[in-house]
């Protein structure tokens, strides 16, 4: 069973909707405070609504992709605001469908912007001993698709392989000052930006054998990540994605 | 970069609460380690354009010993 104490506090990234709200509301349930980060104050507060432990579920509206050299001072100022993190789960991204012969290199860029470049330099603001406490844990949501990629994801493939690997390299630094780092691959997920795509997931759903995954599929598995009981697991990739290759 | 400008940005590239000065003594810090030394080459490099290597930081005694090797 894993469960978190309120001064236990957790970043939980892309936290208005899909993945980063069910990892927010599961780290909530299990104990943990959650800070909350979002670019739609709306569903940020929605969301909160839905917490098991409203009064410990903070919310900090921010595009993450806004000036990402700056984003460790961010962090730095949650910090004083909240105080130490246990944690960090990096669930903001941007999914894209476009085959290679209309790519564009400014739009790849800003793909790579929110997929890539943010989440190197908030665990670069995260994986600061003045910021984070010692077994401090970093989970960030990459995809399937940097494995193995469908037609039309040359460019979101690419920016989430680019994570994954990284990852590895970032473990290795942090390792001696008991900081972990994994991310998580998942496959298709039922989740607004997916459902919000017609028949898409109907036509995806004989790809896998135990049905289309829910958040809580994966929220699960990040909350394991973060927690203690992972204490010996960090430089990983893990694919959640039903055996559908 | 100034002298207090280079002890501040020192104490980001350590991530080291302490606070810095030139005559801090680098193994005193437990933040000096073999990473430590490597963002303190890239460090160098990227903001005064000088190369080092690993055996320079063997006769570094000093935050200071850096300093110098900055031209500050």
């Amino acid at each position: 069973m894993i469960s978190f104490t309120s001064d236990q506090r957790f970043i939980v990234t892309g936290a208005s909707s899909g993945i980063g709200e069910g990892v927010a509301l599961l780290l909530n349930e299990l104990g943990a405070d959650v800070i909350g980060i979002g670019r739609n104050i709306e569903r940020l507060l929605s969301m909160r609504e839905k917490a098991k432990y409203p009064e410990h579920m903070y919310i900090e509206q921010k595009d993450l992709s806004d000036d990402i050299e700056s984003l460790p001072l961010y962090i730095k100022s949650l910090k004083e605001k909240y105080g130490k993190f246990q944690g960090m789960a990096y669930c903001a991204g941007k999914a894209m469908r476009q085959p290679v012969k209309i790519w564009d290199v400014n739009e790849a860029k800003e793909y790579f912007d929110i997929n890539y470049f943010a989440p190197i330099s908030m665990l670069k603001g995260f994986c600061d001993k003045r910021i984070c406490n010692h077994g401090s844990s970093c989970v960030l949501i990459s995809s399937a698709s940097a494995l193995l990629a469908d037609k039309g994801h040359t460019i979101y493939a690419g920016s989430k392989a680019a994570l994954s690997a990284s990852v590895r390299s970032i473990a290795k630094e942090y390792a001696p000052y008991s900081i972990r780092a994994n991310c998580i691959l998942p496959t298709v997920i039922k989740t607004p930006m997916t459902s919000s795509r017609g028949d898409y997931l109907e036509e995806q759903s004989a790809k896998y054998p135990l049905g289309i995954g829910e958040v809580s599929d994966v929220a699960n598995l990040v909350a394991f990540l973060l927690s203690e009981k992972a204490r010996w697991i960090t430089a990983q990739n893990y694919v959640v994605d039903c055996g559908s290759f | 970069m100034n002298q207090n400008e280079f002890l501040s940005a020192m104490e980001d590239v350590l991530q080291t609460e302490d606070t810095l000065s030139m005559d801090t003594i680098l193994e005193d810090l437990v933040e000096w380690d073999s990473l430590s030394v490597m963002a303190t080459m890239a460090f160098l490099d990227k903001n005064f354009g000088i190369k080092t290597t690993m055996s320079d930081y063997k006769t570094m005694k000093t935050i200071g010993d850096i300093a110098k090797k900055a031209g500050l």
